[in-house]
């Protein structure tokens, strides 16, 4: 059977999507399936495959894996997680895009651009991010589900009413909290919105940005992964408070460093800003304290 | 949706159960796909390649099914029978189906 025909192009579309260990299995029964309805049927070929369907489909029951990136368990989760976002977070990120440009000297004309500017590229991140969260939870839950289902379901599983969501709409604001921050560090530094010594310069010191900024930024995005997941979930799992204790090690272990080695801000920042004395300290030992108590307060969640 | 539309659709759902049913009867003979493909239709329970392969697959899975591939024939084809296990389940599922008929007879003696 030369390489090219259609039932080598089909069953190659199915296999290439179930999982490795299974292809030569399944393409091998799908062959000889597809055989047995040539010669049973004296059809042709196109009308078999035709019969067989989409391969995406056939390969999805085969996997037995979901056919939707967000399934209906988790889609009312996703939708009010995309509405607080979109509706409240976003609105605020433009207008505080908007505002920056005119503190930055712009005119009417140029706070617009930005804001809109803000609007898309912050919109669209807002919409992706939380899709692929929500697609991955729904994966890891899929085929959980079938194992689940085996066991025994009682009252006793079903979460508390209380405050449900007023926690979802805190971990959203956390969330938004962390872009926010993110935002304003790439911005700093893309925008140099200080003026010193007659050139541009950043907040931060600049030589952040060989170093200590990167963990400091990548513990930001894991936070809000791990947010995410929390929304998607609903609720505070064992497993993710470990992880947010690696993310908030990430996170604030390298930053209260810089804050200590008294390396956070540009030179140019601190021409024109008096820095006081014990600042540097306090805030180092604030930002390990915050942290510390965020992971306490996720695994007594978990427990709770 | 039209009412044909919405029968076919409800009949869809009510045959839906009965494949595995009767996947477990009919392979007490070992039998390959193609070949219970056409036994289920011509017994009148009409289901599709695209659903039964992989059904096959995860019954076989769930241990309700051995398979061994033949290759004595011109083509080597994947034989699938009931295990032991699936030879208990079946006759408990024989035995819900018998209750449930009995069931819908009673409830819809009278709308007939």
């Amino acid at each position: 059977m030369s390489a090219n025909t259609l039932t080598e192009r089909y069953v190659h579309e199915v296999v290439r999507r179930v999982p490795a260990d299974q292809r030569a299995e399944i393409g091998d029964e799908l062959r000889a399936t597809i055989a047995d309805a040539l010669e049973g049927r004296g059809a042709d070929e196109r009308a078999v495959l035709a019969e067989m369907g989409d391969p995406i489909r056939l390969a999805a029951r085969y996997a037995d894996r979901p056919l939707s990136l967000v399934g209906p368990e988790l889609y009312p989760a996703y939708v009010r997680l995309l509405t607080v976002l979109l509706s409240t977070v976003l609105p605020l990120v433009a207008v505080l895009a908007a505002a920056l440009a005119v503190l930055d000297g712009g005119d009417a004309g140029a706070a617009i651009g930005s804001g809109v500017g803000a609007l898309i590229t912050v919109g669209a991140q807002m919409i992706a991010w939380p899709t692929v969260v929500f697609a991955l939870v729904e994966r890891s839950r899929y085929r959980d589900r079938v194992v689940r289902d085996a066991g025994s379901w009682t009252p006793d599983d079903l979460p508390p009413l209380r405050n449900r969501d007023e926690r979802a709409v805190g971990a959203a604001a956390s969330v938004a909290w962390n872009i926010l921050l993110l935002g304003l560090i790439v911005w700093q530094h893309v925008a140099t919105p200080l003026e010193h010594a007659g050139r541009e310069a950043e907040v931060l010191d600049a030589g952040l940005w060989s170093g200590w900024i990167w963990p400091i930024l990548a513990g930001l995005v894991a936070l809000s992964a791990i947010e995410l997941v929390r929304i998607a979930v609903r609720g505070w799992t064992v497993r993710l408070a470990v992880w947010t204790v690696a993310a908030e090690a990430l996170f604030a272990l390298p930053l209260a460093w810089v804050l200590y080695r008294e390396a956070f801000f540009d030179p140019a920042f601190l021409a024109e800003v008096k820095v006081l004395d014990g600042f540097y300290t306090v805030t180092a030992l604030g930002v390990l304290a915050v942290s510390a108590n965020r992971v306490l307060q996720r695994f007594r969640a978990a427990r709770g | 949706m039209s009412s044909e539309e919405l029968i076919l659709s409800q009949v869809q759902e009510l045959r839906r159960g009965t494949v595995v049913l009767a996947c477990l009867a009919l392979l007490r003979e070992p039998q390959y796909g193609y070949a219970l493909l056409e036994t289920l239709n011509d017994a009148g329970i009409v289901v599709e390649g695209n659903t039964l392969y992989p059904l096959l697959r995860r019954l076989e899975k769930q241990g309700l099914l051995v398979s061994e591939w033949n290759t004595e024939e011109s083509r080597p084809r994947k034989f699938y029978r009931v295990s032991d296990e699936g030879s208990r389940v079946r006759a408990e599922l024989v035995r819900e189906w018998d209750d449930l008929a009995a069931s819908m007879a009673r409830l819809t003696k009278e709308s007939r």
